[in-house]
């Protein structure tokens, strides 16, 4: 054992030192610091009708300030709604129970998160509790599409003296009943 | 019969990897031998890492900051090299420059031994030559390649700290930030390690395996070299992907 060069022993004690010590720094400045041990958060459900681009480990946010984040997402077997699980910071356990939480994005193209809205309930969300205050996401696609087809249907000289004739945008195949007695009108 | 003798060699292989884990015993000897190696494949690789890992970070930096620059999202650049690092380039990259320095030497070293008949001289005194040989460069290897993988992401993010933030002009505490909230600890951090231990691992026994049964002359080394650098390599990229497949979602 003592014959072994002190010097190799030094350099490979350092080499060591130096790995593990560079795998600390990296480990705390680079990281989330979600070290998966004995987990510094509590489970809260909520459901939404669609989630939009919502990912597990998304961001949970009070005033933008990020508090958690998304655990899991499940679909509702009998109601086939999207049940989300929330793992909320165990600092902030004192949430109302009349809190309210809504799928926002960050920007125009940014990441999908979840804000909370804490509402004004003396009593507290328990770890497990459902948020029941929810506001599913908004597709902002849909919207532009609504608003382009609804708008651009009717002519402006056709109502141009009278109020829009809000069947006037519906198409003919969908009238059912009430088509014939509009064929009259324009006859 | 092509195929009987491939599968022939696999079988071989594989039961060379299981006799290094048999032989590998924690004696007093097999201590000496595995600080020895660490000394050799480990702490001598650091520079090569080192160099190696900020030109990458520079480099990715670079392409980051171009590709995001269309969107606006030049903030972003750190979680691309964060995520990019971590989960690929710092594991992979890593193993193929210890291949290319360490694996190497490791077949040029037993298939000397074998030219000069030492392993059979191991072998006429008692002492196994796997045991004696190739176990203490194979967990040297392990060891070392996770550490060296840290060196390597380590250097590639200082260095892309210093492109992006005094040489583009991004902001430091953005960087920072968005590196941290992208870079999970247990799925990208800790599997960086997991794959690279099984990247070292790999190399150490596909370079041992062809140096231990090299032809016995001047040239069967350098043809086991040859080989070693090249199925290695090609049996870590291959693995990558398959890991990377499984463990990242």
């Amino acid at each position: 054992m003592s014959i072994r060069a002190p010097r190799i022993e030094f350099a490979v004690g350092a080499f060591l030192l130096l790995a593990l010590g560079s795998l600390l720094v990296l480990a705390l400045a680079s990281t989330n610091g979600r070290w998966g041990l004995g987990s510094d958060t509590y489970p809260l459900t909520a459901r939404f009708s669609t989630i939009g681009a919502l990912r597990p480990n998304a961001p949970i946010k009070i005033g933008g300030v990020a508090v958690g984040h998304v655990d899991k997402i499940d679909v509702d077997p009998v109601k086939f709604d999207t049940v989300v699980t929330l793992a909320v910071n165990k600092r902030y356990d004192k949430l109302p129970a009349d809190t309210a939480a809504s799928i926002l994005t960050s920007g125009l193209l940014g990441e999908s998160y979840i804000n909370l809205a804490p509402g004004g309930d003396p009593d507290s969300l328990k770890p497990g509790d459902e948020i029941y205050l929810t506001q599913s996401a908004v597709d902002l696609i849909q919207l532009v599409g609504k608003y382009m087809f609804s708008g651009g249907g009717a002519k402006p000289a056709d109502n141009a003296g009278q109020a829009a004739d809000p069947s006037a945008d519906v198409p003919d195949y969908l009238k059912g009943d009430a088509a014939p007695t509009d064929e009259t009108k324009s006859k | 019969m092509p195929f009987v003798a491939a599968t022939r060699s696999l079988g071989r292989a594989g039961l060379f990897s299981l006799s290094v884990f048999r032989a590998s015993k924690p004696t007093p000897d097999f201590f000496k031998e595995l600080v020895r190696e660490i000394y050799k494949i480990g702490a001598r690789s650091l520079p090569i890492i080192a160099v190696g890992g900020a030109f990458v970070g520079l480099s990715v930096t670079l392409l980051g900051y171009r590709a995001l620059e269309t969107y606006g999202a030049t903030a972003q650049v750190s979680a691309l090299l964060g995520l990019g690092m971590y989960r690929e380039l710092g594991p992979v990259l890593t193993a193929l420059l210890f291949i290319g320095r360490a694996g190497s030497s490791i077949a040029a070293e037993l298939g000397l031994m074998r030219a000069t008949d030492q392993i059979t001289a191991l072998g006429l005194m008692a002492i196994d030559p796997v045991g004696k040989a190739v176990a203490p460069r194979f967990w040297a290897a392990v060891i070392c390649v996770p550490l060296l993988t840290g060196f390597f992401c380590s250097f590639a993010i200082t260095a892309s700290y210093f492109e992006s933030v005094h040489v583009i002009g991004l902001d430091a505490g953005t960087f920072w930030q968005v590196l941290k909230d992208s870079v999970d600890f247990v799925d990208d951090f800790l599997m960086a390690l997991v794959k690279s231990a099984v990247f070292g691992g790999t190399a150490a026994l596909v370079a041992s395996y062809v140096g231990f049964h090299a032809e016995p002359t001047i040239e069967g080394t350098s043809v086991a070299t040859t080989r070693a650098v090249v199925n290695a390599s090609l049996l870590v990229l291959m693995f990558n992907f398959v890991m990377s497949a499984f463990l990242f979602r």
